[in-house]
């Protein structure tokens, strides 16, 4: 294999990897900060319903 | 209510200030009031004062040549002074290309006697002017629905009703505006430096799938009333093709930031005025009396070709 090749393809997934870690990390944040307090009550209702919508 | 005024003043100031950076105050020389091109081969200078007639019509005193090409000099055909002395045209010897920015030299500006030293003048076109063709350019001349024939599942799904067409529009417009930033910021500062721009079409899907992701999160708190109108849409433009082409469109055609968001914003104007269109339409033939084989969708997709022939017409045209 072409060495050029090679590392392009390693700083490509090094870059990458780093992108998608830091955008997943802010987007984990996000969730966390404006988290919407769902009623329980919900889902167990639509669990005992018979759900064929 | 107070507050609420002194808000709109202060959004007002800023606006106005926003407008005067964009169109920038030209006062490069204090003698000269504004320099614009004229008609294909002319500029004309505009002073603050009368100029005196045998120095302005000395072909020497004006130096004229292409911001990119300063060995390049052009050629000068005639000068011509107005009546009240401030204004003079330059005419070329051949047509000016006014998409790019030009250069003129005015030297030892003589005015009633005294001199009022040598300008160094750009001339260029109004910026904001393009800006607003491109904005329109996007929008209706090269309409994403009608003339690319792109993002037409969701155009034909969300069309049956005007309510429907108008949230799943403005959704649309919101989610474009911001993961075509984020892919033109990405594009320029990351894939550009890295040269890594064959992946382009990788990571702008996955900038467009957590814009959608991020605007869901936070409209979800921030407010309630306004997620649940956009409810289902808001997922549904993850699978429209317009999205992910208009960074594709930003990453070939190097527009700046400015530039970029007039193309988006554009883009989801064009798609919103497509869908409005065409829900008006097919409301109306509700209740029309169509033959049964052509019910539904058939009808529609006639419909589509029809509102495609008719922007068609716009085709071509240009702007500014």
């Amino acid at each position: 294999m072409d060495p050029i090749l090679v590392t392009s393809a390693l700083i490509a997934l090094a870059v990458l990897g780093c992108i998608g870690l830091l955008f997943g990390i802010g987007l984990a944040l996000a969730a966390q900060k404006f988290a919407v307090k769902a009623n329980p009550k919900v889902e167990e209702v639509l669990e005992v319903l018979a759900g064929a919508q | 209510m107070k507050k609420v005024q002194r808000q709109s003043v202060f959004l007002a100031c800023f606006l106005l200030a926003g407008l005067f950076l964009l169109t920038g105050c030209d006062s490069e020389h204090r003698f000269v009031k504004r320099t614009a091109f004229k008609g294909t081969n002319q500029i004309v200078i505009t002073f603050a004062g009368p100029v005196d007639e045998p120095w302005a019509k000395k072909l020497d005193h004006y130096t004229v040549y292409e911001k990119s090409d300063p060995d390049i000099l052009l050629g000068l055909a005639g000068v011509a002074l107005s009546q009240d002395k401030a204004t003079v045209t330059l005419t070329f010897r051949e047509t000016l290309n006014q998409e790019q920015p030009h250069v003129l030299a005015v030297k030892e500006i003589m005015s009633q006697g005294t001199s009022q030293g040598t300008a160094l003048l750009t001339v260029k076109k109004a910026y904001l002017g393009y800006l607003l063709s491109v904005l329109l350019g996007a929008m209706i001349i090269k309409n994403f629905v009608f003339t690319k024939y792109l993002g037409l599942c969701v155009f034909f799904g969300t069309s049956q009703k005007k309510s429907t067409a108008v949230g799943m529009g403005v959704t649309f417009t919101l989610v474009m505006v911001v993961s075509a930033m984020m892919s033109w910021f990405m594009y320029q500062f990351v894939l550009k430096p890295f040269r890594l721009d064959f992946l382009q079409i990788v990571v702008f899907i996955g900038l467009v799938s957590l814009s959608v992701q991020a605007v869901d999160t936070i409209l979800r708190k921030v407010n309630p009333a306004l997620f649940k109108a956009f409810g289902v849409y808001l997922v549904l433009v993850i699978a429209n093709c317009i999205i992910l082409a208009v960074p594709l469109i930003l990453a070939n055609s190097e527009y700046n930031a400015l530039e970029s968001l007039m193309l988006a914003v554009g883009a989801g104007g064009g798609f919103l005025i497509a869908l409005f269109l065409m829900s008006s339409v097919r409301e109306r033939l509700e209740v029309a009396n169509v033959p049964p084989t052509y019910r539904g969708l058939p009808i529609a997709f006639i419909t589509a070709g029809l509102f495609a022939l008719a922007f068609m017409g716009f085709s071509g045209m240009s702007l500014f």
